[in-house]
């Protein structure tokens, strides 16, 4: 490093524990950044501006390929302003914005509008993700090449997905001629007719129920398509073990990814015996053999990432019949110390391979689709996309703390270990959860 | 391969290109004394056609021929065995060539083997449309010099190669001439394995004219590709911007042509349609002797030297 760079605007984070699976790092050391960019890792970093992160971990910053920030439309759930508060302070610094707006994203005019709102009112990285058909309707394509141009960073019909096979496949193939990747929510609606999982609580309850067919029969459409046409198909929320088996099966054999949730690998269907409206989401919250096994394929690298599917919802929404109340979670606050405290402080997964699935496999796939350009991860070159936790912290989940504008967390009143402290969006703090100070050392 | 009957240019060689087509140079100048006096052609259509059925027509009545021109419509005659019922009819009526359109690949073929006529393809389904690709030929190679003019150009085809059985002959024809082909079309309107033609297939005419395309051929697409229930293309506006020939690619004397009917505005602009570039209306105008000189072959009126 020449004199010339290494001004006084740089800032060397010492003492983290740096845990980075992408770049094999492991251990305590410094990482040097310069012009919003790491440019040194290593120990002994010397510098004028510097932050002591003693104690605490240093990861790659998560990334997050679906999400819900209710803008257009919805603002009063949540707004990208809000939206993007809420990922940074769950560590979040990418995130894919999908298209059930109001409007939905479905027109050029709408995703440079919401190119150019990200610019001004975002914290984090976001792209946009147009629909695949026109209204979410399943009928007519997008003008995906024009969205495309007009920014847009992949295509689903997300919320919705597509019932016909015939009309998947050509959606898929002109998506493959767009260059733009179609993340696929995989739901049969002539199977997908309750409102929670068809398992011993709906059946106690009296709740109608949607059974694990709903999802596996259109994943296994998905699956089949994206291997005939060859398009660059992701998976999303895979709730099932049987998915998760079909994925395992397909793999190979197309371009095909698969993320899972937080609350399908921390939650379970029991949770509906309280009638709570607040517990219902889609997919639903499913049996624990159905957990544990997507927690496995997670695990193998069957399911390549974990994806948030933040869905913010009114009070009004939510505070309801389970029958009447609409699905959805938030989930970026809580999706690191969630994960933490029931998959890796229990031992069934590794912190890093929690990091894996959380920053570097979605960080890989958002750079594949042309996101964040240049290498990611911890390293030199790389963008400084950071999240700073405090693995001993400790906190309770209370509505009121929560940044997001709506407060529908599955996790409220939960005590989860695990604490984001703070977040860097090229090398920029976009959250600041302890009162960060850079020291000045000469 | 071309025989006595016009069936595919699938395989065909450069020399039968050559043979049809200095027949029509010659008799479309005026000299030559190509005559078709006492020969009787059949025109069996079985599907819609203007521009094909005139041409034809013309074609065989300039030479001389007597005409008999059937075409009858509804599903009942889009059944083999009715196909082969009329090619037998013709046939005992003494017909010398059968000039056959069907909305089925392959009815051309079969009614060859019901026939001691000549068969002559013009439009099967999806399949091929010899006498389309000979026209174009023959317009083109005007609009070069020579045929032997063609070898080294690069042609791209632009759009929907899916349905188009125009695409079928004039990727064959294009080749056996000497060209350079690459296809411009999204994936939804190519077939699956359109890997098979060994060709570039390029993502807009912007690519094609960065590939050193000399000649931009647009199929015609047509409407229910654009509406309906799933369409294969979004909108005209995002087909146009990508897969439509606009008067930016006009520079370096880049030539347009289309087979037609034209949709103005999807595959080529309008200004385009007719201008300098374009050779369409000399696509048109080449149908009548390139005809002739196929039915020519067809009754043995002309020989092929390379036969």
């Amino acid at each position: 490093m020449t004199e010339a760079r290494m001004g006084a605007q740089d800032l060397i984070i010492r003492g983290a524990h740096v845990l980075d699976p992408g770049s094999s790092l492991d251990g305590i050391m410094d990482v040097r950044l310069s012009a919003g960019r790491i440019t040194e890792v290593g120990e002994g970093l010397r510098g004028v501006r510097t932050l002591d992160a003693g104690g605490l971990h240093l990861f790659p910053g998560f990334v997050d390929v679906h999400a819900h920030w209710r803008t257009p439309g919805r603002e009063d759930e949540e707004t990208i302003e809000t939206g993007s508060a809420a990922a940074a302070a769950g560590g979040f610094t990418s995130v894919v914005m999908m298209p059930n707006t109001d409007p939905v994203v479905d027109k050029p005019v709408v995703v440079s509008g919401l190119v150019r709102r990200i610019e001004r009112e975002s914290r984090v990285r976001a792209y946009v993700s147009a629909a695949l058909h026109e209204g979410l309707e399943g009928k007519r394509l997008t003008e995906m090449r024009l969205l495309k141009e007009a920014g847009t960073f992949c295509v689903s019909d997300d919320g919705l997905g597509t019932q016909s096979a015939g009309v998947l496949k050509n959606g898929m193939l002109y998506a493959r001629s767009a260059g733009l990747p179609v993340i696929l929510h995989c739901e049969d609606h002539t199977l997908a007719t309750g409102v929670v999982h068809d398992g011993v609580a709906a059946a106690l309850a009296g709740l109608p129920g949607s059974p694990g067919s709903a999802e596996d029969v259109a994943t296994a459409m998905a699956l089949v398509l994206a291997t005939e046409t060859g398009a660059k198909v992701h998976v999303t929320h895979v709730s099932t073990a049987l998915s998760a088996a079909l994925v395992s099966f397909f793999k190979g054999r197309g371009d095909i990814t698969a993320d899972t949730t937080p609350h399908h690998l921390t939650l379970t269907d029991e949770l509906v015996s309280t009638l709570e409206g607040l517990y219902r989401v889609n997919p639903p919250l499913r049996p624990d053999e159905d957990r544990i096994s997507v927690g496995d394929a997670l695990a193998s690298g069957i399911l390549d990432f974990v994806a948030t599917d933040h869905a913010p919802h009114a009070a009004s929404e939510k505070e309801l019949p389970l029958e009447e109340a609409t699905p959805g979670f938030l989930g970026q606050e809580t999706a690191f110390s969630a994960l933490y405290t029931d998959l890796v402080h229990s031992g069934k997964l590794s912190l890093s391979r929690l990091i894996e699935t959380m920053a570097s496999a979605p960080g890989r796939w958002v750079g594949e689709a042309g996101g964040a350009s240049g290498a990611c991860g911890i390293t030199p070159g790389a963008p400084a996309d950071l999240a700073l936790v405090d693995l001993s912290g400790e906190w309770t989940v209370r509505a009121d703390a929560l940044v997001s504008r709506s407060s529908n967390s599955p996790y409220l009143e939960r005590r989860l270990k695990g604490r984001v402290v703070g977040t860097m969006v090229g090398g920029e703090m976009v959250y600041d959860g302890i009162g960060v100070k850079f020291g000045a050392r000469a | 391969m071309l025989t006595r009957n016009f069936l595919t240019l699938e395989g065909v060689s450069r020399e039968e290109l050559r043979d049809v087509l200095d027949l029509a140079r010659v008799h479309a100048a005026g000299h030559g004394g190509l005559s078709l006096a006492g020969r009787t052609v059949c025109l069996a259509f079985f599907e819609a056609s203007t521009r094909t059925a005139v041409s034809f027509e013309l074609a065989a009545r300039r030479a001389g021929a007597d005409v008999i021109s059937i075409s009858e419509k509804g599903s009942a005659i889009q059944k083999g065995e009715s196909l082969i019922d009329t090619v037998v009819t013709l046939d005992a009526l003494g017909a010398d060539a059968i000039v056959i359109r069907h909305p089925s690949v392959g009815a051309a073929r079969l009614a060859a083997r019901y026939t001691d006529a000549a068969v002559v393809n013009a439009g099967d389904g999806r399949g091929q449309h010899p006498t389309q690709a000979l026209l174009d030929l023959h317009a083109l190679s005007i609009a070069v010099g020579s045929f032997d003019d063609l070898s080294g150009q690069k042609v791209a085809v632009v759009g929907d190669v899916l349905h188009s059985r125009v695409a079928r002959s004039v990727i064959p024809a294009f080749q056996a001439a000497g060209m350079e082909v690459a296809l411009v079309a999204p994936e939804t309107l190519l077939p699956g394995e359109s890997e098979a033609w060994g060709l570039p297939i390029l993502p807009s005419v912007d690519d094609a004219i960065d590939w050193g395309a000399d000649i931009l051929y647009a199929l015609r697409l047509q409407n229910e590709r654009m509406t309906g229930d799933s369409p294969r293309v979004p909108s005209v506006a995002e087909y146009a911007r990508y897969y439509g020939v606009a008067r930016r690619h006009l520079r370096d004397g880049v030539l347009v042509m289309h087979p037609g009917p034209v949709n103005r505005g999807v595959e080529i602009s309008g200004d385009v349609v007719l201008s300098d570039s374009s050779l369409i209306p000399a696509q048109v105008a080449s149908g009548v002797a390139v005809r002739s000189a196929v039915l020519a072959f067809a009754t043995g009126v002309a020989q092929k030297a390379a036969a």
